[in-house]
């Protein structure tokens, strides 16, 4: 904790989390509103198919059934998505993934809905179908959407990558797998909906962009913005994921359609299906070096599969471009990145945005260049490093931040030689590994990334804060809570966060892209000072006195005498006229005019960057290729901590999604033609699969404008952790993996070829 | 399908229902008693123990109960564990150790730690691992909540 | 959810009147089939719940022959010092099995009821000779496990007939058993390859009697009569076990799945053979061997 702060740096306990031991949080489906109906997607069973014809008749005459939604219902635009509107609500003619919504059937109860579902008569013919980006680029694949199979491409360069081979005297070209994985929050996406007698909605939703759903719904419903509000329960857990409308856009419609109340909640399986992913990649690198270590340049190309629709694709490759040369200054880069639509259920944002596909790449082969060179790994990084000064090969300069790094390198060092003492068990090989990695914060320039946050005083004198974007698990609103008590000097307990209700909070953004304490930290410290100015010059008026004449002190308005009025007194009466004494301030993430360079691609480049380090033990059973990750040390910079427990569960969550990258996870296609869609094949580590400490080393270097020098971490600490795992492997095995998840059978097959 | 009646003894309080006989016990908790923590992650397939209730002393996935096999057996949920107002120092522990962030794991896993800890007060890492190991949790990556567990058991210790 | 009708026995007699009745299919635990039935593949309209029929709960001890009531529940084995003794593999088996909370209420009958290939307790139970005692209304007929386990999810159950326990002798000592689960995650995991084996030694310290059962490698759980055969009176250690893990490929046929290739489980099931023979080894008083 800084020395002057009371509250800010200290592990404050969550407001929420006595609600969630109880079981009185109340998620979506954990309300049930009077009359409400039920609603179930019937669902494409084809990969890609045309829709000849939908009857519905049978499903309507089930007892129970109240009414069944199809795409020539939708009285809205047809189609919707946050970047391009390229999906629609419900099939329009064709479908292109496995559990695409084709119809909604609504009834008064799951059987009744159930029954309906069944036999809502969907005739397909079906198309072929394409699963592999680099497959759907091909001449002759098939077409998944009219205008061909490339979203989007990229190519960035920095510096003259040609001349920077011919400087090389090792070059290295090797092709690298990432896997398909499910944000796999545990809450399933669900969304209540209510028609009201006005014509209005209100949409309950468990979502990270309760405002931009509401400009989708009303979108869809053909609705202005103020017919519909959109309103958030407590959340369980989004990462990336939750940022999609398509389920709340779904219960809209159902409810629209009846008149009434209706709840749709996906299974797991529906959530596999068609909810966002993050991209599987092939990563084709060539990383050129002088003999004595100095990396000279990169080319990358890079086939992202978005899936059938775009969803957030575009800027994930975009980020995963700006990503590809790491941590590391490479005078001469070029990278090429195409986003491809295939027939896979739709990739979009998950944490990280594609920051884990490349780093796993890049992080992988500097280990391969360090044997190449008979190098120490950790050598040639240190070598290599970015330094303050900086720029990256989108020309986006880097400040101080990048002052943690050696910092970083030193704990990396300490850790490895540590966890490298530790013997390995009878009958198994130990190895230990690291990864370095960079992160950036925000949407990027020329992004609309705006937050606008209000504080209030209740006539109790307490702050109710009304935070703009909603805390998805990891502790926003308690980081919130916390600035907000330590602008304002009153206790954490005076301070309480509410809910996004969209008719009530100001926009305060969507929560994503590792910078929410950061934005919505700044904009509740501009909010506070606004609010003290507003409260004094509020008791200033009542005591006619001058404003002047008048400081603020914890919680009190200090007279000239030095005697003291608690903020209540005129809080409460403030309230009682109709005049409650709030004040709301809007933080736009900077991007400085002067050096933000202007040649790049929209939301390209970013200019804000956290650093990371990670180290892992493993242990390998050689003969049959099972791998354990035994320990692991996770070093990240955050700037400042808020609330040290919060950030430790982010970086020890992250590390845990990051393990299952490494080990476990892939929503792949099986022989049956269907997808991994369920936690019986898709893999999440338990706690039997994570070192039961996973260890958190906190850096601390402040960013200038970051409130109390605060930084993201939400991240990062899961994006150096499957290449650190995959150098610990071959550092215990001499087996380098190139694609993930790692497999028992790749272990065993390259440590004992015969 | 012909309804069927079912008491079940829900945190010491006998409660008859008449419900479809498809019924799981998640759902007769849920939609027939109005108990919502008790949770669905997995699409009733017992992969994630977020639904996990104490059957007769023993920590179940109720997603893999029939409503009608619990007829007149104790079942013990959540909302009972804080006895008198009094939260449960498992439930303290979660709290102030920071194990719990989007909360929707945590009712599950509270209750297998209870079924732990009623069984084996002292247990070591592993064992705690292991009587978690049915519970899937994204946020934490477990490592909270596998000291909460530990606090929870010497808070215990102290008690008795 | 499929659509069912439910009935619970709470005796013998009354499940054999409600499947004569109904025609309906006993479920006990449940583990395996609410999650059949989440996915409409439960092959029943009618479920007769069997779960609470306590003459169908037991662990007994005759002379040297343990006999397990149907529903005993995985955590009943663990709970019991009688298997701990006279059947580690079978511990070790039911240790495996998903996580606490199916092993509060899956139970041995249920296991081998379900018949999965990768049913954890089956490979140790064949190690173990055991046989299943089968009754119904018309009386009771006891088969080999073996010749219970017909396909995938298949079993020679007749209609009306339900598995009512599971026995098997303890071998003469020395003697040991062992159990071994190859899987691609640690927590709740399901087998790749899994492997039991028992070993009898004679007073000469050869193999009296050796018995190897694989899992997750064939239709079924199988024992494998070419790795026995192998074992049979040799010299237990490194040399033996290797010849009987590679006799052991002849008796199984992997197939590949979303979890392992079938060349993997063919090159697993051989070093799982080796090392649960040594673990079998071990405990009955060798020293393990390479």
């Amino acid at each position: 904790m800084s020395a002057d702060t009371f509250t800010v740096g200290k592990t404050e306990i969550r407001k929420d989390a006595w609600d969630k031991v109880t079981g009185a949080a109340a998620y979506v489906d954990d309300v049930a509103l009077p009359g409400m109906a039920v609603g179930m997607v019937v669902r494409s069973p084809h990969h890609h198919a045309r829709i000849m014809q939908i009857d519905a008749r049978a499903a309507r005459d089930v007892p129970g059934v109240l009414a069944v939604v199809t795409a020539a219902d939708v009285p809205g635009s047809k189609t919707f998505g946050p970047l391009a509107q390229d999906r629609p609500a419900l099939a329009v003619d064709e479908v292109r993934h496995l559990g695409e919504p084709v119809a909604i059937v609504v009834a008064e109860s799951k059987t009744a809905a159930r029954r309906g579902v069944k036999v809502v008569a969907v005739e397909y013919e079906p198309l072929p179908a394409v699963f592999d980006p680099t497959a759907a680029l091909e001449p002759g694949a098939p077409q998944v959407h009219p205008g061909g199979n490339v979203v989007t491409r990229y190519d960035v360069a920095g510096g003259d990558v040609e001349a920077g081979f011919a400087e090389a005297d090792v070059v290295l070209e090797h092709v690298f797998e990432v896997p398909r994985i499910a944000p796999g929050y545990m809450e399933p996406e669900a969304s209540t909906a209510e028609w009201n007698a006005d014509g209005t909605l209100t949409v309950w939703v468990s979502s990270q962009k309760p405002f931009e759903d509401r400009h989708q719904i009303a979108s869809v419903l053909g609705l202005p913005q103020d017919a519909v509000r959109v309103r958030s329960a407590v959340i369980g857990g989004a990462f990336g994921g939750k940022e999609d409308s398509g389920l709340a856009i779904l219960a809209a419609l159902a409810a629209w359609a009846v008149k009434g109340t209706v709840r749709l909640v996906n299974n797991r399986h529906e959530s596999f299906l068609a909810h966002p992913k993050r991209h599987p990649a092939r990563l084709f690198y060539k990383l050129g070096a002088k003999r004595d270590g100095t990396l000279v340049a990169l080319q990358a190309t890079v086939h992202m599969d978005t899936g059938a629709y775009s969803s957030y694709g575009p800027a994930v490759g975009g980020l995963l471009t700006e990503m590809v040369p790491g941590a590391y200054r490479i005078p001469h880069v070029r990278v090429e990145t195409l986003v491809v639509y295939t027939n896979s259920p739709f990739s979009g944002a998950m944490r990280g945005f594609g920051s884990p596909q490349a780093h796993f790449a890049t992080e992988s082969l500097i280990d391969m260049l360090a044997g190449e060179l008979g190098m120490d790994p950790l050598e040639l990084r240190r070598k290599n490093v970015l330094r303050p000064g900086d720029r990256f090969f989108t020309g986006a300069p880097l400040d101080q931040t990048a002052s943690s790094l050696p910092v970083i390198l030193e704990h990396v060092a300490a850790a490895r030689a540590r966890l490298a003492a530790i013997p390995a068990p009878a009958g198994r090989v130990a190895g230990v590994g690291f990864a370095l990695a960079v992160q950036s914060m925000g949407l990027g320039y020329r992004v609309p990334d705006d937050s606008t946050n209000r504080l209030e005083w209740a006539p109790d004198g307490t702050i109710r804060v009304y935070v703009g974007a909603p805390d998805l698990g990891q502790g926003l609103a308690t980081a919130a809570e916390q600035i907000a008590a330590e602008a304002l000097g009153i206790p954490y307990g005076d301070v309480r966060a509410l809910a996004v209700d969209t008719a009530l909070s100001p926009n305060g953004g969507v929560t994503c892209a590792s910078c929410m304490t950061y934005v919505v930290g700044n904009s509740v410290m501009m909010a506070a000072r606004q609010l003290i100015e507003t409260l004094l010059a509020y008791a200033a008026d009542k005591l006619s006195v001058p404003r002047a004449a008048l400081a603020y002190r914890r919680g009190t308005v200090v007279l000239p005498s030095g005697e003291t009025i608690p903020v209540a007194e005129f809080a409460s009466r403030a309230a009682d006229e109709d005049v409650p004494l709030r004040a709301e301030a809007t933080f736009s993430f900077p991007y400085p005019e002067a050096t933000t360079p202007k040649h790049l691609p929209v939301g390209m480049p970013h200019g804000m960057f956290v650093f990371g380090g990670q180290v892992a033990r493993v242990e390998v059973d050689r003969d049959l290729g099972t791998v354990e990750v035994t320990d692991l040390v996770a070093i990240h910079d955050v700037g400042q901590a808020i609330n040290r427990a919060g950030v430790e569960g982010q970086i020890e969550g992250g590390v845990a999604t990051g393990i299952g990258y490494a080990l476990y996870e892939s929503v792949r296609l099986k022989d049956n033609g269907q997808w991994v869609d369920g936690f019986t094949e898709y893999l999440l580590p338990t706690a039997e699969d994570v070192p039961a400490r996973i260890e958190s080393v906190i850096v601390e270097v402040p960013e200038a404008s970051g409130p109390h020098g605060v930084k993201g971490v939400g991240e990062i600490t899961l994006v150096p952790t499957a290449p650190a795992i995959t150098n610990a492997v071959c550092d215990a095995t001499g087996v380098r993996v190139t694609a993930i998840p790692i497999t028992s059978e790749a272990i065993a097959r390259a440590a004992d070829p015969a | 399908m012909k309804p069927i009646t079912v008491t079940l003894i829900v945190n010491e309080q006998p409660r008859t229902i008449t419900t479809e006989p498809n019924r799981t016990l998640l759902y007769a908790l849920r939609d027939d008693l109005g108990l919502y923590g008790a949770k669905d992650a997995c699409g009733g397939e017992g992969e994630c123990g977020a639904c996990t209730v104490i059957l007769d002393g023993e920590p179940v996935n109720s997603c893999l109960v029939l409503a009608g096999q619990a007829d007149g057996c104790h079942v013990e949920t959540i909302e009972g564990l804080a006895a008198g107002g009094q939260l449960h120092p498992l439930q303290r522990a979660f709290v102030e150790t920071g194990a719990v962030q989007c909360g929707f794991c945590t009712p599950g896993a509270i209750l297998a730690a209870k079924a732990l800890l009623d069984r084996l007060p002292d247990p070591t890492d592993d064992q705690i691992r292991e009587a978690l190991s049915g519970n899937l949790c994204r946020c934490t990556g477990y490592t909270k909540m596998i000291a909460a567990v530990r606090r929870a058991a010497e808070d215990m210790s102290h008690v008795r | 959810m499929q659509e069912i009708d439910f009935y619970r026995a709470d005796s013998l007699d009354d499940l054999y009147r409600l499947l004569a009745e109904t025609g309906g299919r006993v479920i006990a635990g449940g583990t395996d089939a609410l999650v059949q039935m989440q996915r409409d593949a439960f092959p029943a309209a009618v479920v007769i719940d069997a779960s609470r029929i306590a003459d169908l709960r037991y662990i007994r001890e005759d002379g040297d022959r343990i006999e397990i009531g149907a529903l005993t529940t995985y955590a009943d084995l663990l709970a019991s010092s009688l298997v701990r003794r006279a059947a580690p593999s079978l511990i070790a088996a039911a240790e495996t099995v998903g996580a606490p909370q199916t092993r509060a209420r899956g139970t041995l009958g249920g296991n081998i009821a379900n018949a999965s290939p990768a049913g954890d307790t089956l490979p140790p139970l064949l190690a173990l000779d055991a046989s299943v005692t089968l009754s119904s209304a018309r009386g009771v007929r006891i088969l080999p496990l073996g010749e219970v386990l017909r396909g995938p999810r298949q079993t020679c159950l007749e209609p009306g007939e339900i598995i009512a326990s599971i026995a098997f002798r303890r071998l003469p000592q020395p003697s040991g058993s062992a159990f071994i689960k190859l899987s691609n995650r640690r927590g709740m995991s399901i087998a790749v390859v899994s492997v039991a084996a028992a070993l009898a030694l004679d007073a000469a310290g050869r193999i009296a009697e050796g018995r190897v059962a694989l899992g997750a490698v064939a239709p079924t759980a199988v024992r494998s009569p070419a790795a026995e055969s192998v074992l049979a009176g040799e010299v237990p250690g490194a040399e033996t076990f290797r010849r009987a893990a590679r006799a052991a490929l002849d008796d199984i046929a992997p197939i590949g799945d979303v979890r392992a290739t079938a060349a993997y489980r063919r090159e697993a099931a051989a070093r799982l053979v080796v090392r649960a023979l040594n673990g079998a080894w071990e405990h009955a008083g060798g020293r393990a061997g390479a």
